[in-house]
């Protein structure tokens, strides 16, 4: 079609063509004919509406110039191109940027290495640029499609990183110049980020460079960074501009990515991945990287824990950034997303070590993100976790419902271990309180053990939980931080402290308890003691402790080796709580009842076993090394302090059936906890529709309770009457009301979190096996309302 | 010189070391290649052939048949106009693969794309699959079935040439006239053969 020689016929030629030409050496080598060049811009600037052929005539040459493989002249007309585009003005440009762009295709259509890379520096280049209009016809898709495919080149070595780098560049490109404008291309369409995300992951994939973290991203120039950081940075930039309409874009092709090239395990690659979309993404949307995070894990059900237990790592390794900026409701359906993911996972029967990993690391997942959240939020939290846990506690529980109880617990404490408590009344609002106390007296130790945990974490404020960890009469040596309490906490102590001291007294009855659970319930009253060190405190405090060792001297159901754990606990709180509020004489008291119990009884001192040699006399018959009430109460009184309620009849029965009755004590407990949460359905005796299984432990001690009290307190027609009467209000109520309805009603004050935490509950109970609701769809009402009478207390 | 009137994207799909990166690189370079290493993510190749008195640029995208890879070349699936499925007939497993492939193809290709079936490597002495049982296949899978020799260059320029009548023929019977009306693109060259966004409109 070309002559080839163009010099001969250039007269005829017109002007524009003729000076297209003459930037053309004889000798590609010798470069771009500068003066001409100059003389091509002028013209070109002079007369704009002739851009448009000297761009299509240039685009000509250079094809026609590939064709024949005279690569020098093709770099020349592209250097020519890049000029002209720089130099012009932008609203005459709009038809020179086609020819420009196919100019731009046509190179990186060649096989040719260099000529791809320098068509990538002129797209660059032409990206820069503002177009005063847009045009709306054009597409990207080629680009997008090339630069993909580059950023994978498997060509040799160095030329395969140059070209890799080109890719990545020409993408950051095709970003930047359609991401501000819709209509000219989404580049968020399906079609570019499934080719787009893959790539650059590819790319940052392919070093180690995630491994060496610490000496990354100070990066410095874009032009000198390797395809890894280059395509990180590209990535950071992409995330970074997404709205929230986007993210989903992005994150789809990620995940997509990590699935197919196995990169959950091991997940550093991940971890690095993920924090660099948390770091880049717009702080309000980084919620949303969470959630899909989550969904991912509802996607992996079937997977193996290996892959989910690696997910959720990633997922508590970001969670925290999270935390930062996520608000309300978005906090609980976090909380309540990990949550469920643990439920299902306890779902999965066989809980072998893999799925028991799987837990921990959403466990730990909840601990980072509670961690990160401010600490009323903590509180809500915790309340929300509660929530959760399946009731009743009882013996028969299956044994998923047993371990999902024990996980949620541990998320408790996961939770608890990362509050700090300031205010007890604030760490312990009454709906928080009371069902925490209610689980302290669940049938199975371990639990009751974790929920003494999650007590001295949240009680313990200065730090003295190590050292009061075990029942010791060596107090000196502990070392303890004492702070003098303030009026809030004596205020709160003063409203629960018979609920708190009830609770653990009740659970010192517990024959199931082994060493561990009464060194902890020893390490709450201790922690207390010191917490709210005060002289009101102390004759309460004293008078629990007097209550103990009554127990262990009466108990009928208790082991002997329970009772001596007993005494020992007696002895060591006997010098724990003159130390803290000076009574010396007191102080020596016990020091010499300790003294006498080396010589005589060491069993009646810590440590604590669970077997003793069967010559180890019982207390009863130890008299002179028990504490002595009387003695007790005429210390106190030298010290100042009144011993009159110490002198009073103890509400701590040992058990005693009348003595319980004729107390003050609070009806909380007598009803709740004593009757029907620790041997579940006490009142049951004489309902012929108790449910079949259903294990009846009750001691004597337990029926005479709830019968004596009735007998004593009501005329038996009037207890009829007013039974059957709460039993209606009560059926009532639980067939109207949902459980977090009437946690609801019982607490008047709450903030929009509160109700959105029960939206969530009434949602999440709906499905869950055992939860309280289905209980009442199964027509077991009675059976139901024995297990949260004390619902109608608050 | 470098004039189209069409452009066509084709992509090849089919396990890793069927012969795919052979086939593009005999059909637009005309030369076997040796042993060059296993394709990675994705590659495109171009040529432009003559149809009646048409010239048609083919736009061959090569894909890499690792599993590792498929987040990026199912990507470029959605696009494509024609996808040719290879497999090699000296090669059982490979062959087993297809309806895995397909699977693919159903859920990421445009369903009106155009599939063809490609026994490759027919110079080997030791066929694992007779040409009928890719014929059946292919005939149950509603697809265009050809066997084809990318080292003695056997049925390679036939595949891509029929490939291009085929897509030739649709073009103008479905979406020629709209072509010449109200879709006419900037340079009036280029057309698309279905009414998506497929072909680039630049060129
Ligand atoms: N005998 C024979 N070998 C072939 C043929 N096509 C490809 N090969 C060989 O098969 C191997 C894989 O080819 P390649 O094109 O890289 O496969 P791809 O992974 O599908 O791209 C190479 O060793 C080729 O030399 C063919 O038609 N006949
Ligand atoms: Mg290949």
């Amino acid at each position: 079609m070309w002559s080839g020689c163009c010099g001969c016929c250039s007269a005829f030629r017109p002007r524009y063509k003729r000076l297209v030409d003459n930037i053309f050496p004889v000798y590609p080598q010798d470069g771009l004919v500068k003066s001409n060049m100059e003389k091509l811009t002028f013209y070109s600037l002079s007369s704009p509406e002739k851009l448009d052929r000297i761009g299509e005539y240039l685009y000509q040459r250079a094809a026609r110039d590939i064709y024949r493989k005279k690569y020098g002249f093709v770099v020349i007309a592209m250097e020519a191109m890049d000029q002209l585009l720089l130099a012009c003005h932008a609203q005459t440009l709009n038809l020179f940027v086609e020819s420009f762009l196919k100019m731009v295709q046509k190179l990186l259509e060649s096989t040719e290495p260099e000529l791809q890379i320098l068509a990538t520096q002129s797209f660059v280049k032409f990206a820069n640029i503002e177009e005063d209009t847009p045009s709306y016809h054009r597409r990207y898709d080629f680009f997008v499609s090339k630069f993909s495919a580059m950023c994978h080149s498997g060509e040799k070595e160095e030329v395969r990183d140059k070209i890799r780098t080109a890719g990545i560049k020409g993408l950051q490109a095709v970003v930047r110049k359609t991401v501000s404008d819709d209509l000219v291309e989404n580049i968020w369409e399906p079609v570019h980020m499934d080719k787009i995300v893959p790539s650059l992951l590819f790319n940052m994939q392919e070093s180690g460079f995630h491994k060496k973290e610490s000496e990354a991203i100070d990066g410095g120039q874009e032009d000198t960074l390797d395809p890894p950081m280059l395509a990180e940075t590209c990535m950071r930039e992409l995330v970074g501009r997404a709205s929230f309409g986007h993210i989903r874009a992005v994150l789809r092709p990620v995940f997509r990515h990590f699935d197919l090239h196995k990169l959950w395990v091991p997940n550093q690659f991940a971890i690095h991945t993920f924090r660099i979309i948390m770091f880049s993404i717009q702080a309000q949307y980084s919620y949303t990287v969470v959630e899909t995070l989550m969904a991912h894990l509802d996607d992996n059900t079937k997977s193996s824990p290996t892959i989910r237990t690696n997910i959720a790592g990633v997922l508590s390794k970001i969670i925290a950034i999270a935390a930062g900026e996520s608000v309300g409701p978005s906090v609980l359906e976090i909380i309540n997303s990990l949550l469920s993911h643990l439920r299902d996972s306890v779902k999965n029967e066989a809980s072998q070590t893999e799925e028991k990993e799987y837990q921990e690391a959403l466990i730990n997942a909840l601990g980072e993100f509670a961690n990160h959240l401010p600490d009323y939020q903590k509180i809500e939290i915790m309340m929300f976790i509660m929530s959760k846990i399946p009731f009743p506690l009882v013996n028969n529980n299956s044994p998923a419902d047993n371990l999902l109880q024990s996980i949620l617990l541990k998320s408790l404490l996961k939770v608890g271990t990362k509050y700090q408590t300031i205010h007890l009344n604030t760490t312990f609002p009454v709906s928080f309180l009371e069902p925490l106390l209610r689980m302290s007296l669940a049938p199975d130790p371990d639990m009751r053990l974790l929920v003494q945990k999650i007590l001295h974490t949240l009680i313990d404020r200065h730090n003295n939980l190590e050292k009061l960890s075990k029942p010791t009469v060596n107090v000196a040596d502990l070392d303890l931080v004492l702070e003098k309490s303030s009026r809030p906490d004596l205020i709160f102590i003063n409203k629960h402290g018979p609920i708190i001291y009830d609770a653990l007294y009740t659970s010192l009855q517990i024959d199931t308890n082994v060493p561990d659970n009464i060194e902890a319930v020893y390490t709450t009253l201790a922690l207390l003691c010191v917490e709210l060190a005060c002289a009101e405190t102390v004759i309460d405090l004293l008078q629990l402790t007097l209550g103990i060792q009554s127990l262990a001297l009466n108990s009928t159901s208790l082991s002997n080796a329970q009772k001596f754990n007993l005494h020992a606990i007696v002895i060591s709180l006997l010098m724990l709580i003159p130390t803290v509020v000076n009574i010396q004489p007191l102080a020596n008291y016990a020091a010499q009842i300790a003294e006498q119990r080396k010589q005589e009884a060491l069993h009646l001192l810590p440590d604590l076993y669970s077997h003793y040699s069967d010559n180890s006399e019982v207390a009863n018959k130890l008299p002179h090394l028990l504490v002595d009430q009387m003695a007790v109460c005429e210390y106190v009184k030298e010290s100042g302090i009144d011993p009159s309620r110490l002198q009073q009849t103890s509400p701590y029965g040992a058990g005693g059936p009348g003595l319980i009755a004729g107390s003050q004590r609070n009806s909380w407990i007598e009803n709740g906890a004593r009757g029907s949460i620790i041997e579940l359905p006490i009142a049951e005796v004489d309902s012929a529709a108790s449910s079949p299984g259903v294990q009846k432990k009750h001691t004597e001690e337990d029926l005479n309770f709830e019968s004596m009290k009735k007998v004593l307190t009501e005329p038996p027609e009037i207890r009829k009457e007013a039974e059957a009467e709460r039993r209606k209000m009560l059926s009532h109520t639980f067939r109207t009301a949902t459980f977090s309805e009437l946690v609801r009603r019982t607490q008047p004050k709450h903030d929009v979190l509160q109700s959105k935490l029960n939206e969530i509950f009434k949602s999440l109970t709906a499905n869950e096996n055992r939860s309280p609701t289905d209980e009442k769809k199964e027509d077991i009402i009675p059976h139901y309302e024995q297990n949260f009478p004390e619902l109608f207390y608050y | 010189m470098d004039d189209y009137k069409f452009l066509f994207k084709v992509v090849l799909v089919g396990n890793a070391g069927v012969g795919k990166t052979c086939l593009v690189r005999r059909f637009t370079q005309g030369l076997f290649p040796p042993g060059q290493g296993a394709t990675i993510g994705v590659d495109f190749m171009i040529k432009t052939v003559e149809v009646g008195n048409e010239k048609v640029k083919l736009q061959i995208w090569d894909t890499a048949g690792q599993e590792r890879f498929r987040s990026i070349t199912q990507s470029y699936y959605r696009s494509a106009h024609a996808l040719i499925l290879v497999y090699d007939i000296s090669s059982q497993p490979t062959f087993d693969c297809l309806p895995d492939w397909l699977r693919e193809i159903e859920e990421y290709a445009s369903s009106k794309v155009l599939r063809i079936l490609v026994g490759n490597k027919i110079d080997r002495e030791d066929r694992e699959i007779p040409e009928n049982v890719g014929e059946e296949f292919a005939e149950r899978h509603n697809m265009y079935y050809l066997e084809t020799s990318a080292k003695e260059s056997d049925n390679v320029e036939k595949l891509f040439m029929q490939i291009a009548e085929d897509l030739m023929k649709q073009a103008r019977t479905r979406d020629l006239p709209r072509y010449d009306s109200n879709n006419q693109t900037i340079d009036g060259r280029t057309s698309t053969i279905n009414d998506s966004s497929c072909c680039s409109r630049l060129q």
